[in-house]
């Protein structure tokens, strides 16, 4: 655990929420609104805090430990990214594994939170949440074989830092193809269009925002917060994938990876301009075909 | 082994003093907790001697039995089951005594009593057996121990008609086994495992034959999809106590029997592993995709058992392949995998059947549709039973977690490889579906039973079982969460168990292997996530006595006057996922304008079992006239086979 | 070069694999266009050096593949006004994950193959993942267009094949695009005679009704 990857860090967590903000503006700017500043977030969370909170009657401490389960599980999974592109603070072989694990656990935690309010609401989005994620882990798996087909290594420091650079120049099609997957699970996981509109105004629509319909003052910024972390998680793993910066200082490679950030989060914010959300039933095939491209990306390099 | 021995006779006399002093119950359930207890605690510690590292001598019984001598010992493989069956019959059986005490009077629960001390000898005495006669006899006094528990309510006839199947299938599975030894051994004679072990090379047929056998055998008893037919209606149909028992260890001696044979087999060919992997991604797949459309708790986990014992063949699939490729590492981290993942599913799937049975023991119905908002009446239940939800699920910092780290290693390192075991990797995407699948499942069961509100007035009366029921599912939930901070202590025994299957020396387990280096890291890893949940809850806890907090109606969007019947029901939680995989879940949706239901066929019972069986009736039916009971007809019969064989001699022209 | 036409072969999978995922008839056609253009490419990028014969390759398939064959076929779901493939016969998801299973197993034929060394490493495997690409598609839907799409899918798969044989047949690969043309006029029997739903007498399914 080297206290420049804390640093790396740091840095990460408080730009966290700078993410969706740019998304936002970017598909302000493209569709020719003003749009919200991308510092909107911030002041969000700022005021969240400051509230009260109001608990439903039927509400049991599942509800109370959602948000502070979610939280904590994607803190402890940055852990495992390799943010100055060389080895991350904490690294094991297998920690993909883990990795996974904590966000299914986030996922947990925010899913039941919701389903201990009653709400015929929040049910709905919370077995719509499961059946997306349902789609989106063997993506995810196999976007990880790709990566240790290429690395041959099986932590998350290996296969997004120095034996990825390496595997470039011999696998470029099939880890351009990997981050193409990764991408449109970053879409789907967090819950952006076209799996789910995070602006859309009717219940009945939502995924992610119709699960925390109860959830109110610091509860709610930490689950705003938490989402903001998970969309900058997979944005780290897309820009890792495309971008190995193991050959940078340790500075050099915060900065670049801020800068990829950046451009994930444009990224988002053209998909969310130019594409309609789509139909539910229509979701897991996106994801498929997610898996197909990883798919044909493992396939590439075994041949 | 004079210690297990010891320890045995204690259960069995457990057993007895509870069925002999059925006149004064007090007395009897005191002895039968001092005994048994005992006895699972001799035993217990016994096994975990042996997963340390202690050598115990193979135990003789006097030539004098038929077919051979009677040897019983204890590798770290048997240990493994065995510390599993020790432990987890203990809490079935203390929490039977509670749960059964309510019928006292009008069923025989001291007799219920010993026959689950005669099921936890007879699994003991399967995995020490070192001899296929003993085995057999341990197998079956197994079965019709089961058998006799999964009737214990046999007034009702859905029961009856579960007990039949399961004694069918296991039937088929015990005929199997004979067919399999008496095969193996047909050229020496020598029926112990020893002498198996030490049978010269077979031809590809017999190799194949013997395989395939042992895979039939034993993946009956497993509930390996597709013979997986008999589980769920036997788990239904029993008692809490003994599902979890079932589900938890009975047909893991399924997967003890497979592991044993590639122990005395040696490396299989590469096709037996492929088909156990097959079969596993199968049987978690379709496991978890059935138990999403049930609404009947009991079945709902039975079926979760198909699926993990699809993760556990997942395991040994692996193992078997990296044997057969040569790949030691693959081959260890493979079995040991499906060792732990055997032992850790044996503490959480029971203790999931204790919760669900003190669901049912306080509200009465098994439906999950009906049931709701039981975290308020029941709170150490329903923690008891989300932490076997989490541990199911595969999450971190539980054991479940622990040994799917293990099995998605053997199948990630199968991927790097460079020759035909590549394609293993892929199975790596299936688990996570199956995870996946897993979690919204569970998400559903604990919502549905213990979130939100009830949707039926059942739930009005329900509370707390006693704390005989309590403190058997408070136990196993630690042991959880223990086994899941500590990979370092609960890893390296389980290598020693994979080296020792993968037929590798022990000490190539201890040092030499990557894994065990990244036990310690991972040990860290699951503690800091621990303390940082914790952390992150006090703090949240502090933080939250400082502002203001209002109670209020869940938001209903609106609505003014929400109703709990607007409640969203397991049903329409599952529905999506089922529409997503309706071309093998064997759903029907049935719905009216203003009601949602669903019904589920078993692809295997109602498709192929049940219409053969009715064929094979009929057929038999046919042939009634020739039995009319008369005597001198039999006669005539007998007669007429003399004379036929007579008459084949003849024509052959051959002399006996 | 050797790179450009890599790049190429991995579109040519990738518009398969979109072609089988969409449930838009334009947005199939699209596919289909665009990948036309890149056996047009390929054509260029393959040939052994700059020969009129290459250029008028190209030219030939693009013209045919990539605008030609995409017209027509846009211009009958206009008429017939047909959208969308409502309800194939294996559902998108399924249908999906076959197309992938495809593509892996052209991928480990291919290298099994007793070939002589070809141009390009991936020049076969692609060209047998999109003659079974094609085949699904075209066995898997009901429309009677999404069939078309399908043959001419094959057919670009047994294009990519004739590829590899420039240098020994080399009228194998017009012959090729002359079959285009015969499909353009099948085409244009659509248009002519209205047929908005499927062909029944080329629905397989329906072929049952004839017992008595």
């Amino acid at each position: 655990m080297t206290p420049e990857g804390l640093v790396a860090l740091g840095i990460v967590g408080v730009t966290a929420p700078l993410v969706p903000g740019i998304a936002v503006k970017t598909k302000s700017l493209l569709t020719g609104r003003r749009g919200a500043p991308v510092l909107q977030l911030y002041y969000d969370l700022w005021k969240l805090i400051r509230k009260g909170t109001v608990y439903s009657r039927t509400t049991t401490w599942v509800f109370r430990a959602g948000p502070v389960v979610v939280l904590a599980s994607l803190i402890v999974a940055a852990l495992f990214l390799p943010l100055d592109g060389r080895g991350a603070p904490v690294a094991f072989a297998g920690d993909v594994v883990a990795f996974a694990g904590l966000v299914a656990l986030g996922r947990f935690a925010l899913v039941l939170a919701g389903l201990d309010t009653g709400s015929s609401f929040e049910g709905m989005g919370a077995s719509r949440e499961v059946t997306i994620a349902s789609f989106a882990e063997p993506t995810l798996f196999l976007c990880f074989i790709a990566l240790v087909l290429a690395t041959g290594d099986l932590s998350l420091s290996g296969m997004l830092g120095t034996p990825l650079a390496a595997a470039w120049p011999r696998a470029g099609a099939s880890l351009s193809l990997v981050g193409i997957s990764l991408f449109v699970l970053l879409l789907a996981e967090n819950s952006r269009v076209p799996v789910d509109d995070p602006a859309t105004h009717l219940e009945l629509t939502m995924i992610h925002e119709v699960i925390v319909l109860d959830h109110s003052g610091p509860d709610l910024a930490l689950i705003l917060y938490g989402s903001a972390l998970k969309l900058t998680l997979f944005g780290v793993l897309v820009v890792s994938v495309f971008v190995p910066r193991a050959g940078l200082s340790g500075p050099a490679a915060v900065a670049v990876l801020l800068a990829g950030l950046a451009v994930v989060a444009v990224a988002v914010g053209v998909v969310e301009s130019v594409m309609a959300r789509l139909r539910l039933t229509r979701v897991p095939q996106l994801l498929v075909g997610a898996a197909a491209l990883a798919l044909f990306g493992i396939v590439l390099q075994v041949h | 082994m004079t210690w297990l021995g010891i320890s045995l006779v204690l259960i069995v006399m457990g057993g007895v003093s509870a069925a002999a002093l059925s006149r004064r119950p007090a007395l009897g359930e005191m002895l039968f907790r001092l005994l048994f207890g005992a006895g699972c605690l001799t035993g217990a510690a016994l096994a975990l001697a042996v997963l340390a590292g202690a050598a115990v001598p193979d135990a003789s019984l006097p030539a004098a039995a038929p077919f051979g001598a009677w040897v019983f010992g204890l590798d770290s493989l048997s240990a493994v089951f065995l510390l599993a069956i020790l432990s987890v019959g203990a809490a079935c059986a203390f929490y039977g005594l509670t749960y059964l005490a309510h019928q006292r009077g009008h069923r025989a629960i001291g007799a219920a009593h010993l026959l689950l001390a005669l099921l936890v000898t007879a699994l003991a005495l399967a995995v020490a057996a070192r001899a296929a006669v003993p085995f057999l006899i341990a197998w079956e006094g197994m079965a019709v121990a089961a058998y006799f528990l999964v009737v214990l309510e046999h007034e009702r006839p859905e029961v009856r008609r579960a007990g039949m199947i399961y004694v069918v299938a296991t039937h088929v599975g015990t005929l199997t086994l004979f067919a399999l030894f008496a095969s193996w051994a047909a050229g020496t004679g020598d029926l112990s495992f020893a002498g198996l072990a030490a049978h010269p090379p077979f031809s590809t047929g017999r190799t194949g034959m013997l395989l395939v056998l042992a895979l039939v055998a034993f993946g009956l008893k497993a509930g390996a999809v597709p013979f997986h037919f008999w589980l769920p209606e036997a788990h239904a149909a029993a008692p809490a106590h003994v599902s979890a028992l079932m589900s938890g260890i009975v047909i893991k001696m399924g997967v003890y029997g497979l592991m044993r044979v590639v122990v005395l087999f040696g490396p299989p060919p590469p096709w037996w592993g492929w088909v156990v992997l097959a079969l596993g991604a199968c049987s978690g797949v379709l496991g978890v995709v059935w138990a999403l459309a049930q609404h009947d708790i009991k079945r709902l986990l039975a079926f979760h058992s198909v699926e993990n014992i699809g993760i556990i063949l997942l395991g040994i699939g692996a193992g078997a392949l990296g044997m057969a490729y040569g790949h030691p590492v693959i081959a260890v981290l493979g079995f040991a995998g499906a060792a732990l993942h055997t032992f850790n599913h044996a503490l959480f799937k029971s203790l999931l059947f204790l919760g669900a049975g003190s669901v049912i023991h306080a509200t009465g119905t098994r439906d999950v549709d009906r049931l709701g908002g039981l975290a308020r009446r029941m709170p150490i239940t329903a923690a008891a039973f989300l932490i076997g939800a989490a541990a199911i699920v595969g999450l971190p910092p539980l054991n479940g977690f622990v040994s799917e780290w293990v099995v998605y290693q053997a199948l990630l390192r199968g991927a790097s490889t460079g020759d035909a075991m590549q394609v293993a990797g892929l199975a790596a995407a299936a688990l996570a579906l199956i995870g996946a699948l897993a979690l919204a499942c569970f998400v559903k069961v604990v919502g549905a039973l213990f979130l939100g509100t009830a949707r039926d007035s059942v739930a009005d009366a329900a509370r707390e079982p006693a704390r005989g029921m309590l403190r058997p599912q408070v136990g196993l939930a630690v042991a959880c969460v223990v086994i899941g901070l500590s990979p370092i202590a609960v890893v390296p025994p389980a290598l020693r168990v994979g080296s020792l299957v993968a037929g590798l020396p022990s000490g190539a387990a201890g040092g030499g292997l990557q894994i065990d280096a990244a036990a310690g890291p991972a040990t860290v890893f699951a503690l800091a996530l621990a303390v940082g949940l914790l952390a992150a809850w006090t703090l949240r806890g502090a933080f939250g006595r400082r502002q203001r907090r209002l109670e209020a109606a869940t938001w209903g969007c609106g609505y003014a006057r929400p109703s709990p019947r607007m409640a969203y029901t397991a049903s329409s939680f599952a529905a999506p996922l089922l529409g997503a995989f309706r071309s093998v879940a064997g759903v029907r949706p049935d719905h009216t304008p203003t009601t949602f239901a669903t019904h589920v066929i078993d692809p295997v019972l109602d498709r192929a079992i049940l219409p053969a069986w009715h064929g094979v009736r009929t057929a038999a039916t046919r042939l009634r006239p020739i039995q009319r009971g008369g005597l001198s007809q039999y006669l005539l019969y007998v007669v007429a086979a003399v004379v036929t064989v007579l008459l084949y001699l003849l024509v052959a022209g051959r002399h006996p | 070069m050797h790179g450009a036409a890599h790049l190429v072969l991995l579109l040519v999978v990738l518009s398969d694999l979109a072609i089988l995922g969409t449930t838009r008839l334009s947005s199939c056609i699209r596919g289909l266009a665009a990948q036309g253009w890149l056996l047009g490419l390929l054509a260029l990028l393959l040939a052994p050096r700059l020969s009129v014969h290459a250029v008028g390759l190209a030219l030939g398939t693009v013209v045919v593949k990539a605008i030609v064959l995409p017209w027509f076929l846009s211009r009958a779901i206009r008429e017939a006004a047909v959208r969308r493939e409502i309800e194939p016969l294996v559902g998108f998801i399924a249908s999906q994950l076959l197309g992938a299973l495809a593509v892996a197993l052209a991928f480990a034929i291919a290298s099994r193959l007793p070939l002589p060394t070809v141009q390009h490493p991936l020049l076969v495997p692609v060209s047998l993942a999109t003659l079974m690409i094609g085949f699904i598609v075209l066995t898997t839907r009901r429309k009677a267009l999404t069939q078309v799409v399908g043959y001419l899918i094959l057919e670009n798969g047994i294009y990519l094949f004739g590829l590899t044989q420039t240098e020994s047949v080399p009228f194998l690969i017009e012959v090729g695009v002359l079959l285009d043309v015969f499909v353009g006029v099948f085409i244009m029997g659509i248009v002519v005679f209205h047929i908005n739903r499927e062909f029944d007498s080329l629905d397989a399914t329906r072929l049952t009704e004839l017992t008595d």
